[in-house]
């Protein structure tokens, strides 16, 4: 009832009305601050209680890696020449015949929609559980090419996880560039699942 | 004049009654739509923070200092916003805190795409980095904008008028 009477209201009935709005706005610019403060504080507690709780301060990939690595080996890593690279040719000649170990270093959600045929997940995110899984095929390879890859393009999981395998002391590793992208992209045959 | 104005008030009166009921639908609709959006994200960023630190690590915007901080703390705030979107009494802080945000973070996808970078936002889950869905994800921003701003208009209260 009282919303179209304003409508029609004199000029000098606006100013309390404007003042009123303004008020308004504010209480609620007031109750955006508390509803940040207070999800800030909850996620906080969340974390806390967290079985996986994050640091304060967020360390990149590479470091949360780095620090990973040294659970599996005591030498610092990274402190060698990075792993050659493969072209898709190369690759795909090497999975075909199945001559090298093919290793795929995407998250395993990734790798269980679509992996090269034959590939195993050795995920960059979670490299000591899997490498600790995988230890026995590792073992029995160490003398064999090994070819790891990623997403493509920008990804660098795959030189990550070669070079820690080279590390570990794998002597014959390598990394293909062009990736799931580009394998993808060539209409070549592809697998889904864990692979294992 | 007077007897003018009060016979302009009760036509008004009468036709505005449905058209504010209509539009008292939509604004509902339009916050449980809203609602939905904002709870469902939430509850995707709180189940992996990890993950929401690395998508927002790679807009190279944040310090490190901060990154955590919001991966932490957006999820609670997002779902909180649709919660708030719900109730009648808490619908304008709730929109203004969407509206907030989605200022930020179409601001923080704009910023990406200008400056070339391929990433996934984190917005709704993980993805592979893919630069036509970082542009589906900014015109969601804008359509999520629009939908707050237009649910605070329509929530804030007119007061009542004064006698001259």
């Amino acid at each position: 009832m009282t919303s179209t009477v304003s409508i029609v209201t004199p000029d000098s009935a606006r100013l309390p009305q404007a003042r009123g709005l303004g008020s308004q706005i504010l209480r609620d610019l007031g109750g955006l601050v508390l509803l940040a403060i207070a999800s800030l504080a909850a996620g906080l507690v969340m974390n806390r209680f967290s079985l996986s709780p994050l640091p304060i301060v967020y360390q990149a990939p590479e470091q949360r890696f780095d620090a990973e690595l040294t659970t599996l080996v005591a030498a610092a890593p990274f402190k060698i020449a990075p792993a050659a690279t493969v072209g898709l040719e190369e690759f795909r000649s090497a999975a075909g015949s199945k001559s090298a170990l093919i290793l795929d270093a995407r998250p395993s959600v990734f790798f269980e929609q679509g992996h090269v045929p034959g590939a195993l997940n050795l995920a960059r995110d979670d490299f000591a559980h899997d490498y600790r899984d995988l230890a026995g095929v590792l073992q029995a390879a160490h003398d064999k090419p090994i070819i790891v890859y990623c997403s493509g393009g920008e990804c660098h999981d795959s030189r990550l996880v070669a070079n820690a395998l080279l590390s570990l002391g794998f002597g014959n590793v390598s990394v293909f560039t062009g990736g799931w992208d580009a394998w993808s992209a060539g209409g070549l045959p592809a697998s889904t699942g864990n692979g294992r | 004049m007077v007897g003018g104005r009060a016979a302009g008030i009760h036509r008004e009166r009468t036709m505005m009654a449905p058209d504010n009921s209509r539009r008292n639908y939509a604004v509902l609709a339009v916050s449980i739509a809203v609602a939905a959006v904002f709870i469902y994200a939430g509850i995707d960023k709180i189940r992996d923070p990890l993950q929401f630190a690395d998508s927002t690590a790679a807009f190279a915007i944040l310090p490190a200092v901060f990154i955590n901080l919001l991966a932490l703390g957006l999820p609670p705030f997002e779902i909180a916003c649709g919660v708030l979107l719900l109730g009648p009494r808490t619908r304008r802080v709730g929109a203004l805190a969407v509206a907030g945000i989605s200022v930020l973070f179409f601001t923080a996808l704009a910023s990406a795409l200008l400056r070339g970078l391929t990433l996934d936002c984190g917005c709704f889950g993980v993805g592979a980095p893919s630069r036509p869905r970082m542009w589906l994800e900014l015109a969601l921003d804008a359509a999520l904008f629009s939908g707050a701003l237009f649910i605070y208009l329509r929530s804030i209260t007119r007061l009542p008028a004064r006698a001259p």
